[in-house]
């Protein structure tokens, strides 16, 4: 009986290493614009392949970038 | 004693020289309280990201800062009573 086969996502590359970030800041709007999809919404960790922890401090950091209106809460822009 | 960031949006319409020597008048509450001003940083106008009070600008600051809890909490509660300061955030910094 063959088994189906599993499929094993590939590990992505955590983009925060890479780019040497070591403190997330909310006032850093162009880093967060990399995990903000165009409409605005917050990318999904597997998309963006950070840590939980990375993660996590990325969405409160958006949340109060979007406070202070340095990035959006939604753009319509399709 | 706590270090504190303190993020300022204020009117536009206000002329940004002026913005010094008003923010300077608020921030005496936090000298006299026995804290300290780190640092003030007048990013200057830039757009927002979407309108506040029907404006689309708004002059940023940025002001680091070491005071008690309350102290804090009294500066921003008297920046929220002006009405030309849009919108205010005060966070701990190690936090």
């Amino acid at each position: 009986m063959a088994k189906p086969a599993i499929r094993k996502p590939k590990k992505k590359a955590n983009p925060l290493k890479a780019a040497k970030v070591e403190t997330i800041d909310y006032k850093d709007t162009a880093l967060l614009r990399k995990f903000i999809s165009d409409r605005g919404k917050i990318r999904a960790r597997r998309v963006t392949g950070v840590s939980v922890q990375e993660q996590r401090l990325i969405a409160t950091a958006v949340k109060n970038a979007r406070e202070m209106a340095l990035l959006p809460y939604s753009s319509s822009a399709r | 004693m706590r270090q504190y960031e303190l993020m300022i949006i204020i009117d536009p319409e206000l002329d940004e020289r002026t913005v010094q020597p008003t923010l300077d008048k608020f921030l005496k509450v936090v000298t006299k309280d026995g804290g300290k001003v780190d640092n003030l940083d007048i990013w200057g106008r830039r757009r927002l990201a979407y309108d506040i009070k029907k404006k689309s600008e708004g002059i940023y600051a940025v002001v680091t800062l070491t005071a008690e809890s309350a102290t804090a909490k009294e500066l921003d509660r008297q920046l929220t009573l002006n009405e030309s300061i849009m919108r205010t955030k005060l966070l701990r910094v190690d936090a």
